[in-house]
């Protein structure tokens, strides 16, 4: 079996130090080795978005990266994007809005969206669908998640409003 | 008992039942916390991978596999030769007696009659290694033709996969009401039509995976698998390896989709368990995607002939159908289901008195076919509204008034149409409830039909290409024969359900929940619902055919109808008091006359311990189980409208608008049902317009993965508009058909009527479901019906 070459990275704000073979993926070292497995892996070829994760805070998908390929960056997956007790609101507008049903490909989509909303947040609807084009569900039919990105951005919009001090006068 | 459909349980303020609640499912998804199958680590894993054919047709002349055993970190190496003598084939399900016996091998024997086909398993430390070594193990191969089509197959002369069988056709069904014959020679006008259906299938976005674990002490076998139906894998499992069905306990954890691609019983739910044995250590396999596309049942290939008498007026007096499906290169556990239900359905709501039906199942050398989303409903239902159009077109009728003249209407049901689904016992075809009529006119209002027909004139005089097109089904859904439950009211107070059911992103838990929380008059988070472990639900059927929320969840509401029967039984002996003097008041049973006199589930549930009755069924526990039995199948209905776009230019298809007005009965959760309807449509418009496994003329498989096999994404699929009805089922008490399937069932007929009178007026037919990918659809238009381009102005 291949050499091992040590790793050191950040996952989820944790310093992490490992041992990997130099092909091993990125998703099978999270899920793996690391057993962080909310980052699912449903095609291999970076074609479905399944496996999405933010690598220095841009979406990546992680079976398309060699582990080692994340040397002194930082990873944030599904498992930090929101507690039980505080869902992301990404997290919640996709409950609300019945936006998962099987829900294996949901961790990529809220990493994707979560970071898109973000930098746009207004988005029109042709901005969320070319978004969502990365990422491919077979249960839902899309529509739901639309309305669920749509409801997320409206909630981030108004906690922004309600965190910002009042203009004076 | 208090069975009135959706009504509260004695007292409860509100019901859940009707209402959109958030599902219980959700939280835990969200969080990246579900469990599925590849998530599970166990100590001392190993992993497997397995060796599978190149060739669609061969001999195996020798396997060796000595530098794959040596390979560092593998654990072993097995064949078909290796296993041959002590496992059986797989089983299929749904045989006539007459079927002849083509069935899948764990690993295959000497022959190999598909791209795919299980060769070898290979075992090591991890994935990578065992990838490694299976690359290791050499096959001799002697290629033999390979038969792909169904035409193919049935043509005089053709090879004969199974040469001992003297045919390719593995099995005939045949049935007929009335006089066919008399009604034809007889006829005003009689149509002859040929229509294809295209291979496509489920592809869930978790492909299948499995793994098992020994128990060393008692030789028992815990085996995970992404399956729909864990009961029927342990039994089918055991069968083959010949253990007793104790000595297996089957789990489907979270399981992230399945639309029949997992209703199937594969080669590797057997090895896992029989090398984990072998070997002492949990053995995993996750199937990756460029597998599953060869390795995970197919769906839908069909060929079908109708011959049709018909009425100057419209009217069809008989209908004569054969249809041919082409089941790939064996049995699969249900590979005869697409063609029984088109032989029990294809006449949809149409009343069609004379009807004559043959299905014949062929093999080729093709991946196994299984039932996907629908099983032969989709293909049926394009069929006749294929014909319908039609001999609209023919006799210049309106779409919409053809469908009207041949439907039953509501004075007609309950209607027995004189045949039976298939195989199945007890199976008679008879409409239970609806309005059709009804139904066909809310959708055409949905997309507003007339207004429409204006809209597509101005389009066509500005040069773009609109259509409209319109289907109808009725669909055999809530099948049985039963499905199981079992309600426990602990002493604290908990409530768990057992059910069955065994779901892969229907929301069960919740429905279910909300049936129960109803009947007990307690809040719906109040209740666990535990699902997909043989080892603690005793029974089940699982989740397919659109049964769950109707035949699970009565099953779920009929437990708690039970557990209170129980619970008010030593209510009356502990207070004491008559029957009629007792009621239930949110989760409590007390004194009509003083509400302070009285108990708790949870006060029942300890009292059931010490001074309740001696025969008690648990201490402590309330309990009661109940196995619904499914007095008759409920036929769904729905009526599809499609608007669709045609760019000429680019041979695009664009799904403008999309409405479906539908009855599933009694709605337990709006929302839900509204996610399976749209989910479905979309698949509908996946498997219309753009996907279709290919195979090359020596049948490789082009289609090995999700770049290649193109599935909808987000900007694919319009908004839906739905329509509810709701007409309750008498096959249960509280009214539910099924929901899960319809949405697919009806898209490919309306998507392509819609597509045909959009290019109208280019003359176009299209008796195929497609896919309408924009090279077929340039295709169909020719190039001489492409607008001119203006002239370049010279370099």
């Amino acid at each position: 079996m291949s050499q091992r070459h040590s790793l050191i990275l950040e996952v989820n704000g944790q310093m992490r130090n490992a041992l990997v073979a130099p092909r091993l993926l990125l998703c099978d070292f999270l899920r793996e080795d690391l057993e962080l497995t909310g980052t699912h892996v449903g095609c291999q070829v970076g074609a479905c978005g399944a496996c999405t994760v933010l690598l220095d805070g841009k979406p990546v998908r992680s079976c398309l990266l060699f582990a080692l390929q994340a040397e002194g960056r930082a990873i944030r997956t599904v498992e930090a994007l929101g507690t039980e007790q505080a869902l992301h609101p990404v997290q919640e507008a996709f409950e609300e809005q019945h936006g998962l049903q099987c829900g294996f490909c949901t961790p990529g989509i809220l990493i994707t969206v979560a970071h898109f909303l973000e930098s746009h947040p207004e988005p029109t609807d042709e901005e969320i669908m070319a978004v969502l084009a990365g990422h491919l569900c077979r249960c839902t039919g899309y529509r739901n998640i639309l309305a669920a990105v749509r409801a997320a951005a409206t909630q981030i919009a108004r906690d922004k409003a309600a965190a910002s001090p009042r203009p004076p006068g | 008992m208090n069975t009135t459909p959706g009504a509260p349980a004695d007292g409860a303020k509100t019901p859940y039942f009707g209402r959109g609640i958030r599902r219980q499912e959700d939280r835990r998804l969200l969080l990246g916390r579900g469990r599925y199958v590849a998530d599970i680590k166990l100590p001392g894993q190993a992993e497997m991978a397995v060796v599978r054919s190149p060739f669609a047709h061969a001999r195996i002349r020798a396997i060796r596999v000595r530098s794959a055993r040596a390979h560092p970190g593998v654990y072993c190496v097995i064949t078909g030769r290796d296993i041959a003598e002590t496992l059986k084939p797989l089983p299929a399900l749904d045989l006539q007696p007459s079927a002849k016996p083509a069935f899948s091998r764990v690993l295959a024997g000497d022959v190999v009659r598909y791209v795919g086909e299980a060769i070898a398993a290979v075992v090591a430390v991890d994935r990578y290694t065992a990838e490694d070594a299976a690359e290791l193990v050499e096959v001799d191969y002697e290629p033999l033709p390979a038969l792909l089509s169904l035409e193919a197959a049935l043509a005089p002369g053709a090879i004969h996969l199974y040469p001992d069988f003297g045919t390719n056709v593995v099995q005939t069904f045949a049935q007929e009401a009335g006089d066919v014959d008399q009604a034809l020679a007889t006829a005003d006008r009689v149509y002859r039509e040929k229509f294809s259906i295209h291979r496509y299938t489920g592809i869930p976005m978790e492909t299948r995976g499995v793994l098992a674990d020994a128990d060393p002490n008692t030789g028992t076998v815990t085996l995970w698998t992404s399956t729909q139906f864990p009961h029927r894998v342990r039994d089918c499992v055991t069968e083959v390896l010949g253990w007793p069905a104790g000595r297996l306990r089957v789990i489907a954890p979270d399981v992230g989709g399945g639309f029949g691609v997992k209703e199937a019983i594969y080669g590797e739910e057997v090895l896992a368990p029989l090398l984990a044995t072998r070997l002492g250590r949990p053995v995993r396999w996750i199937e990756d995607r460029a597998e599953h596309f060869v390795a995970s049942c197919h769906g839908r290939e069909q060929d079908h002939e109708v011959v049709a008498a018909v009425r100057h007026d419209g009217v069809i007096t008989a209908l004569e159908s054969v249809c041919a499906t082409n089941i790939g290169a064996a049995f699969a556990t249900f590979s005869n289901a697409p063609g029984y239900y088109v032989s029990a359905m294809i006449r949809g709501p149409y009343r069609i008195p004379h009807y004559r039906s043959k299905v014949l199942s062929v093999v080729t050398n093709k991946t196994p076919l299984n039932v996907y989303r629908g099983a032969g409903h989709p293909q049926a239902v394009f069929c006749m509204e294929r014909l319908l159009d039609r001999i609209a077109d023919d006799l210049g009728l309106d779409r919409a008034e053809i469908r009207l003249r041949n439907m039953l209407t509501p004075a007609e049901l309950p209607a027995d149409r004189a045949v039976t689904l298939g195989a199945r016992p007890n199976s008679r075809v008879i409409y239970d409830s609806g309005d059709y009529p009804r139904c066909l006119r809310q959708a055409v209002a949905l997309l507003d039909y007339p207004h429409f027909r204006r809209e597509q004139l101005a389009a066509r005089n500005a040069g773009r290409y609109l259509g409209i097109g319109l289907s109808f089904y009725v669909e055999a859904t809530a099948f049985g024969p039963y499905e199981f439950s079992e309600l426990w009211v602990d002493a604290r107070g908990a409530i768990t359900l057992f059910t069955g059911s065994s779901p892969h992103g229907q929301g069960t838990a919740t429905t279910h929940a909300q049936l129960v929380a109803d009947e007990l008059g307690v809040k719906v988070d109040a209740i666990t619902v535990v699902h997909g472990d043989t080892g603690v639900v005793k029974e089940g059927i699982g989740t397919w055919g659109s049964r769950s929320g109707a035949v699970g969840g009565t099953a779920a509401r009929l437990a708690a109808v039970k557990l209170k029967e129980a619970a008010r039984d030593l209510a009356r002996r502990l207070l004491p008091a008559r029957d009629e003097e007792l009621e239930w008041t949110e989760g409590r049973i007390h004194l009509r006359s003083d509400s302070q006199r009285g108990y708790s589930l949870a006060e029942l549930a300890a009292a059931s311990a010490g001074g309740g009755r001696a025969d008690a069924p648990s201490p402590g526990l309330l309990k009661a189980e109940v196995r619904f039995q499914v007095p008759g199948v409920a036929y769904a209905y729905a009526a599809h409208i499609a608007i669709v776009e045609v760019e000429i230019a680019t041979g695009r298809v664009l799904v403008r608008r999309y409405g479906v007005a539908h009855d599933c009965g009694r709605v337990i959760n709006p929302r839900i049902v509204g996610g399976q309807i749209v989910g479905g449509v979309a698949q509908g418009i996946g498997g219309t317009i753009l996907e279709e496994l290919r195979y090359d003329a020596d049948g490789r498989m082009l289609t090995r993965g999700l770049m290649d096999y193109l599935m909808p994404s987000a900007a694919d699929i319009p908004p839906i508009e739905l329509v509810h009805l709701e007409t309750p089922t008498p096959h249960n008490p509280y009214g539910i058909k099924g929901a899960g399937e319809g949405g697919m069932t009806g898209a490919p007929g309306a998507l392509v009527g819609a597509i045909e009178d959009a290019l109208k007026p280019f003359g176009v037919r299209i008796n195929d479901d497609g896919p309408f990918t924009p090279s077929r659809v340039l295709a169909l238009v020719g190039k001489a019906a492409r607008p001119q381009r203006a002239p370049k102005a010279s370099a």
